[in-house]
């Protein structure tokens, strides 16, 4: 993973980063800052959320997005280096 | 046998040893059981045909975040096409990944659909119980089938990556494996 362009970084490590911060990330600052998320009778969590759902929804897409684009211009511009397949 | 995996991440060495029997032993059970999903997903539409997916495509999906898309879909030719193309990709995609042919293929076009299914799923039931959903582990779990490759463990790629036409053609390679 150490020969990476740029634009390659951006793709695997900006993707993740953002998967990780839409799940992950604003999950735990919810947990640690945010309003209680009481069960109700029917098993569903009430969502009194600091970060509105469509925002972490576009956070989490643009992720996969971003890691969508990797594999697509890798497959485009380059064969695979693994020659045993 | 255990093979060091040298690699780097982030700058960092972070070689590790993995054990190969379980590893393989890992890849097949978690492409069987996936593709079995899928397959079953497939088939059960065609068992019960006609299939009307202007449910998913339209109605509550419009609210979403892929909603301009999807509702694109949601009537004349392109619904009948998303009426053959979904029970018709979930049975390829399954048989795919069960007899690891075209594995890679058959895992990206899984990947592709569930991006759908978790984001209308999750989005329309108002992620009632979190944004990890079943829907986003099978997403990765097809991303992680393509990426290492699950077909060359007792599946019809091993064989295919072997005939010349596939030699003569590496750009091949990602769609096998």
């Amino acid at each position: 993973m150490s020969e990476l362009t740029t634009i390659e970084k951006v793709g695997l490590y900006g993707g993740a980063a953002l998967l990780l911060l839409g799940t992950v990330g604003m999950g735990l600052i919810e947990i640690l800052l945010g309003a209680p998320h009481p069960v109700s009778g029917e098993g569903q969590v009430v969502h009194e959320t600091l970060f509105s759902l469509s925002l972490r929804s576009y956070t989490i897409l643009l992720g996969l997005l971003l890691m969508a684009a990797y594999g697509v211009s890798n497959l485009a511009t380059k064969p695979p280096r693994d020659t045993s397949i | 046998m255990v093979t060091n995996i040298q690699t780097q991440l982030l700058g960092r060495d972070v070689s590790f040893p993995v054990e190969e029997s379980r590893f393989a032993y890992w890849l097949v059970v978690m492409r069987l059981i996936v593709g079995w999903w899928f397959l079953h997903a497939g088939l059960d539409k065609f068992l019960a045909w006609p299939f009307d997916a202007s449910w998913f495509v339209g109605g509550a999906a419009a609210q979403t975040s892929l909603g301009p898309i999807v509702t694109l879909f949601a009537d004349g030719a392109l619904l009948s096409f998303t009426n053959v193309m979904v029970p018709l990709g979930q049975t390829l995609i399954g048989l795919g990944l069960i007899v690891g042919a075209l594995t890679r293929l058959a895992a990206f076009f899984g990947a592709f659909l569930m991006t759908f299914f978790y984001f209308i799923n999750g989005e329309t039931g108002g992620w009632a119980h979190g944004v990890i959903t079943g829907d986003l582990l099978g997403l990765l779990i097809f991303a992680m089938i393509a990426t290492l490759g699950a077909g060359r463990v007792l599946g019809v790629d091993a064989y295919l990556a072997k005939t010349s036409f596939v030699k003569n053609h590496p750009r091949l390679r990602y769609f096998i494996g």
